[in-house]
């Protein structure tokens, strides 16, 4: 019987990040680094930090570890270490080191487990051009696992969550809903096929969207994870100074998720990631409420929200799914002026 | 009354519940959720609250007890009619193109506007949105007479959007008190799909 990694966290849909708002609470209160070869600091809660080292090189740093999402160890490195390049990914750069990040806990879990993830992690960096050069690993229970990541960017290569544009169209390059079919899964609410889906989008390297986007003189962009749609959208709105407007009926929807959310499985962090958007956001009287719920949803290893010139939109979007053919890229809205709200669905 | 006993489950399992029991449930009839994960009764709240329904919670200890009516719109999944206001042949779009209502003394148009906004609001059929041009965006400045019923209009879900150029032109960036700034295209696409268009 091999072992399943979903039976070692709290059954439930109650994902392991702190709630935005007390995350923010809490780092205000330290001070923040500041130095001028800083490219990207904390201020802007963007993907990564960037320190430039000279003219033609700065370097992108970042982490992420999080709970078992999956049954099966492979599988599970694979999507966390997916979830950890993506930072990388999400400021244009490119991964060229990586270090394992673990807690686990022998008595509790067969140590051949342990090697499958680092197994499906190690994979995983080397699809994408990058290195595992060594990592930490704590005893604890339930087992943890992600990376550190370092890649580099040229510095006028950059790209942050901070250059939105107003009448900049607003591309996203996967589907949202990988928190609600996990939690389907969880209770038995959604078909297997769809729960595989999501777990194959997981996996998938947001590479060719930082290639493209550098191609296509993407105006700013970040990753969709933990606070949802809504949350990273309203956070790169918040440090572009900009306002988007998203049409809720062409944000693409993983099948399966709406029903999940349709039978009531919706997680608890899809609830704090709403109290964290609320007053920031504006839903018409037309956006259907597990719609409302779905951009919320917390994901893991999401796609690139990017904001681009509308005149290269259309090239952008093409190439996207040519290149990607397993995931779709869609335009779901635009940027506009500041307006008092930051996001606006419809 | 139908009572679910939750206790000991966690979230999302005594929402999966509710929905399902809330489907047998009859209009006008409730429900009474036990309840012990303070989290999940959280969500059970502002899901029930997102329904129009306000449900009483009364606590024993750890243990909490949340009597709720059904939802009188079933609104949760479903581009019911009601939800989706635009799919209504009477759906309609107000178009406010300057400050005043209507030509003759300045200071009547100005009362007449004023009441007019107000009035909006109290309608059985609201609009879907609120589109205010030219003269029109100084309605929806902080210092506008009207910029807190178009606020409790924006709070119902009724879109109000400002034009971009308009707000440029008369230097009111700083001043905006409520409404999505939006372009021409915007704006020309909004009007276009209206069931149709109110000018007052």
């Amino acid at each position: 019987m091999k072992f399943d990694l979903l039976s070692t966290i709290e059954y439930g849909g109650c994902s392991a990040k702190l709630p935005p708002g007390l995350l923010s609470e809490v780092l205000s209160k330290l001070p923040i680094a500041t130095d001028p070869r800083l490219l990207v600091d904390v201020n802007t809660h963007d993907d990564a930090g960037v320190y430039k080292i000279n003219d033609e090189t700065a370097l992108i740093f970042t982490t992420d570890f999080f709970p078992p999402i999956c049954s099966d160890g492979y599988e599970f490195g694979e999507i966390a270490a997916a979830n950890s390049l993506s930072d990388v990914y999400a400021m244009g750069g490119t991964p060229l080191l990586a270090l394992n990040l673990m807690m686990f806990s022998q008595e509790k879990i067969p140590l051949d487990v342990f090697g499958e993830i680092l197994k499906g992690g190690q994979d995983k960096v080397s699809e994408a051009g990058a290195l595992i050069v060594g990592g930490h690993t704590i005893d604890d229970h339930p087992p943890k696992y992600g990376l550190a990541v370092v890649g580099t960017v040229h510095p006028d290569r950059l790209i942050t969550n901070a250059g939105a544009l107003p009448n900049d169209i607003l591309v996203l390059t996967k589907s949202i809903g990988t928190g609600a079919l996990v939690s389907g899964e969880k209770n038995g609410l959604c078909e297997h096929e769809d729960y595989r889906r999501a777990l194959k989008q997981m996996k998938h390297l947001n590479r060719h969207g930082a290639s493209l986007a550098d191609k296509y003189g993407v105006n700013s962009m970040t990753d969709i994870t933990g606070f949802g749609l809504a949350g990273h959208a309203m956070k790169m709105a918040e440090a572009s100074g900009v306002s988007f407007r998203m049409r809720t009926q062409q944000i693409p929807l993983l099948p399966g998720a709406y029903e999940v959310y349709e039978k009531g499985s919706i997680p608890g962090a899809t609830f704090r990631n709403l109290e964290f958007t609320d007053e920031h956001m504006h839903c018409t009287r037309g956006v259907d409420y597990n719609m409302k719920m779905l951009v919320h949803d917390a994901q893991t290893s999401g796609g690139l929200l990017m904001t681009v010139n509308p005149d290269h939109a259309g090239l952008l979007l093409e190439e996207l799914n040519r290149l990607d053919p397993g995931i779709s890229a869609v335009e779901i809205g635009e940027v506009l002026p500041e307006s008092p709200r930051r996001i606006y669905f419809e | 009354m139908k009572t679910l006993d939750t206790k000991g489950l966690k979230c999302p399992q005594p929402l999966i519940m509710l929905k399902e029991a809330l489907v047998d449930l009859k209009m006008g009839e409730e429900i009474r959720v036990e309840i012990d994960n303070d989290t999940s009764l959280k969500n059970l709240v502002t899901y029930l609250k997102d329904q129009g329904v306000e449900p009483q919670v009364s606590s024993a200890g750890a243990v909490h007890t949340l009597v709720s009516l059904k939802p009188e719109k079933d609104l949760a999944g479903s581009n019911t009619a009601i939800y989706c206001t635009t799919d209504l042949p009477t759906s309609y779009v107000v178009c406010i193109k300057g400050e005043r209502m209507g030509d003759g003394d300045p200071e009547l148009g100005s009362l007449l506007m004023e009441t007019f906004v107000d009035t909006l609001k109290l309608q059985e059929q609201l609009p879907t949105h609120v589109v205010l041009y030219n003269g029109g965006v100084k309605l929806a400045m902080k210092e506008s007479p009207v910029c807190s019923s178009l606020s409790e209009l924006e709070e119902l879900g009724i879109r109000i959007m400002l034009c971009s150029t308009c707000i440029d032109h008369y230097g009111l960036q700083f001043d905006i008190g409520v409404g999505m700034i939006s372009n021409m295209v915007v704006i020309t696409e909004t009007l276009a799909a209206a069931g149709h268009v109110i000018t007052p």
